[in-house]
């Protein structure tokens, strides 16, 4: 009886540990509890993450006064050392906090650890401390502003937390017996493996969706957001209201949808291309025209640009083909005219992809079954009748996953293609919202507005893909994603 | 066979005549269309540059020379660009294929706890994302911009590469996996010995994919590095040379600029732009013939839903 409850509360603890453990790392991150802020030198975008990871960022915020005297290079050292030491010492607690899902001998090896590191990093703060004391010490503190920061006690405490939740667990656990071996239950092996890699996916997947926050404030470039800045759904409003951004969204979206259009309505292009190839008698020839038409795929759109420019350019092979003199003075760069920019992006996708998206239908007409065919022609059918009656049925499944996808994805053309052909004259038909937000957020710096385009856009594209999966539940029983 | 296809010719009809001569003429056009660009920038790399200059090169080569390929080193920040190009995809594709061959294993681990939640977790990823600029801020909260690193660890869990994998490592039979962790080999040995040899057709799939991606890549160069130059992608450079290069062009044609060296700097622009394009083209065209079988097989597998 008295066992249970001495195991109930460890487990109870141990949950509180791997919390607060989880807390330390998330709060590593969060550049407004910096404890290695020790004055107003270090950048306030600086997370104690980035303190310990980069130096260079560090030295930046101090280059003019460590020239000028004011403080010292050893100063800085101390932070960056300081927070490196601290941040190794957090990613073995983290790591030994994971030992605690394995068995007895385990869980005690996990607490030691643990509590080591909890010691070194929780020494290696008070390096903070002394430089901030250095700092104060400096012939000119007014320039260097040293500043104590409300962070050191967060983390001081966390780490405190994490050591007196250590002692405690270590005197509760049974002390093992004499032979036990190191032991983990082969779930917790096998999640403790993936773990690694469920961080990355959380860190580079969805951590951009908190990012999602900078759609309510008034944040510049460089700034730290705060309440003050916070501004509601201002910057929702602002892109209805503002006329010069409604057009532009009207104009982006009108260029957005319309290619989406075209290339939707030459999807069935991929397909005829890959039965038309199939019709080819020899298959050398089929394999080498298969080899080369997908070459455009696999090189980047810089490249196809490339290309464009020595084949229309002023002093491309059309110039010179087409001008009398030859020489390319005098040609005419196609690229820059500003008409028909959607069919002419169209054309270079499909130069592109065509080629490319045969080969999946290819696969599909290999898996068809070939006694329909014989039957077919037993039945005098020509050979038209039978692409088009056993054939192309045969590919329509796969069409119409391709189809319900490119609708989902009506929204997302990519940046690459038209950012690449962009220029002064085809701007105003160019323009796709991936480019659009690429240009008012990178370029331009107004972080809120695109964040905010950039939200809509994923949230109307999850809305369409989980739409076109239900159509193909409901008409082919089979979902897409 | 013979006699099948002596049988084939004799029903040759004359619609088939057309239809076949249709087709093969279509076929060879579209061909030329996307092979004719590659081969014209390749003979104009080759050829007197005096000739090039004047648009002269069009169908053949004339002066052949390799002095082009000798003096693009002399681009400055070129030599770096490949550098890091060839880094990144060496690395890069390096840790993507492990990380996705160990994956892939893992989550055809039934045991694992909580295994079809990560699995969802994970595949929910290919269906949304923040958009450009949170991931950018993330980026830089993580300290990845105008770090190296910014170009291989977001790439390094691929969940589209994850399903072909798992797809491929569940159709290996079950039982040398078992009879092998019987025997008390680790899961890591298991993963080691067993699936990474087994499962290297596909692993060479997703590598190639991998390798050409990253080759390719150039926009996360332009919103990572753009404070760090000698971080570019050669791509990047490439993109940077043309870009200068048409802007000059279009200032001219607007006749705003219309000095003679400004003219002549464009136009010699023109086979250092060609060579440097080349220089991004020929190692995807040299590894190409090998890689075409192993496309067939990825686009195959994913077919098949993970």
């Amino acid at each position: 009886m008295e066992r249970t409850s001495k195991s109930r509360i460890t487990d109870r603890l141990y949950i509180v540990l791997r919390l607060v453990t989880v807390l330390t790392i998330v709060c590593m991150f969060v550049p407004s509890i910096n404890p290695a802020r020790v004055s107003k030198l270090v950048s306030k975008t600086m997370s104690f993450f980035t303190s310990a990871t980069s130096y260079s960022g560090l030295a930046e915020g101090f280059a003019r006064a460590t020239t000028k005297g004011w403080a010292q290079e050893s100063t800085v050292r101390i932070i960056f050392g300081s927070s490196l030491i601290a941040f190794i010492g957090i990613a073995v607690i983290a790591l030994a906090t994971c030992f605690s899902v394995g068995e007895l001998k385990f869980k005690r090896l996990g607490l030691i650890l643990s509590t080591a590191a909890s010691v070194v990093s929780g020494i290696s703060m008070f390096g903070l401390v002394i430089a901030y004391q250095q700092l104060q010490g400096s012939s000119k503190p007014a320039k260097v502003e040293p500043m104590f920061h409300s962070g050191f006690f967060i983390f001081l405490g966390l780490i405190l937390i994490i050591l007196v939740l250590n002692i405690i667990l270590f005197c509760l656990l049974p002390k093992p017996e004499k032979n036990e071996k190191y032991y983990m239950e082969s779930k917790y092996k096998l999640f403790l493996m993936f773990m690694p890699f469920v961080v990355m996916i959380f860190v580079f997947s969805y951590l951009p969706l908190w990012g999602w926050r900078y759609a309510f404030f008034d944040y510049k470039a460089g700034g730290t957001l705060s309440m003050d800045t916070f501004v509601g759904f201002k910057w929702f409003k602002y892109l209805f209201n503002n006329q010069a951004t409604r057009l532009d969204i009207v104009r982006v979206l009108r260029n957005t949808l319309v290619m989406s259009g075209l290339g939707i309505a030459t999807s069935w292009v991929a397909m005829a291309f890959a039965i038309f190839i199939n019709e080819m008698g020899s298959s050398r020839v089929r394999r080498i025209v298969q080899t080369l038409t997908t070459i455009p795929n696999f090189i980047s759109w810089v490249l196809v640009y490339a290309v464009a420019l020595a084949i229309f350019s002023s002093d491309g092979f059309v110039s010179s083909i087409f001008s009398p003199a030859g020489d390319g003075a005098t040609g005419t760069n196609y690229l820059l005219s500003g008409s028909f920019t959607w069919l002419k992006m169209l054309a270079w996708g499909m130069w592109k992809g065509t080629g490319w998206g045969a080969i999946i239908y290819i696969a599909a007409i290999s898996g068809i079954d070939q006694q329909l065919y014989e039957a077919a022609k037993v039945d005098g059918a020509g050979r038209f009748q039978r692409m088009w009656h056993i054939t192309v049925p045969g590919l329509m499944p796969t069409y119409c996953v391709l189809l319900l996808l490119s609708i989902a994805g009506i929204l997302t053309n990519g940046l690459d293609q038209y950012l690449v052909f962009k220029n002064a004259n085809n701007m105003s038909t160019i323009e796709v919202l991936d480019l659009y937000v690429f240009q008012l957020g990178i370029n331009k710096g107004i972080i809120p507005l695109s964040t905010v385009i950039g939200m809509v856009k994923s949230l109307v594209s999850v809305i369409l893909l989980f739409s076109a999966n239900r159509i193909s539940k409901a008409v082919r029983g089979e979902s897409i994603v | 066979m013979a006699k099948r296809r002596a049988k084939k010719k004799v029903k040759m009809n004359a619609s088939d005549v057309v239809f076949h001569f249709c087709n093969y003429l279509f076929f060879g056009i579209f061909t030329l269309l996307c092979f004719f660009p590659f081969y014209y920038l390749f003979i104009n790399t080759i050829s007197n540059n005096d000739l090039v200059r004047v648009g002269a090169i069009k169908f053949f080569p004339q002066g052949i020379h390799f002095d082009n390929y000798v003096s693009v080193k002399n681009v400055k920040e070129l030599g770096g660009a490949v550098v890091v190009t060839v880094a990144r995809t060496l690395i890069g594709t390096g840790l993507m294929v492990i990380a996705s061959a160990f994956i892939g294993y893992l989550v055809t681990k039934k045991e694992m706890w909580g295994r079809k939640f990560w699995y969802r977790f994970m595949i929910i990823t290919m269906y949304f994302n923040a958009g450009l600029i949170p991931w950018y801020l993330t980026m830089s909260m993580l300290n990845l911009t105008g770090n190296f690193w910014g170009y291989v660890i977001p790439g390094i869990v691929a969940p589209y590469n994850i399903i072909l994998v798992k797809t491929y490592i569940e159709s290996i039979p079950a039982e040398l996996e078992e009879s092998a962790l019987m025997d008390g080999a680790s899961y890591l040995t298991v993963f080691r010995k067993i699936i990474w040899p087994l499962s290297k057709p596909i692993l060479a799939t997703i590598a190639i994919f991998g390798a050409v991606g990253h080759w390719n890549s150039f926009t996360d160069s332009m919103i990572l590095m753009s404070s760090k130059p000698n971080l570019y992608t050669l791509q990047h450079i490439l993109y940077n040379y043309l870009n200068k290069a048409s802007s000059l062009q279009a200032a001219m044609d607007g006749g705003s600029v219309n000095t003679a060296a400004l003219q002549a700097s464009v136009l010699s622009g023109k086979t250092i732009k060609y060579t440097i394009a080349m220089v991004s083209i020929i190692p995807i065209l040299c590894v190409y013939p090998f890689m075409t079988r192993y496309f067939e097989k990825g686009i195959m597998l994913g077919a098949v839903k993970g």
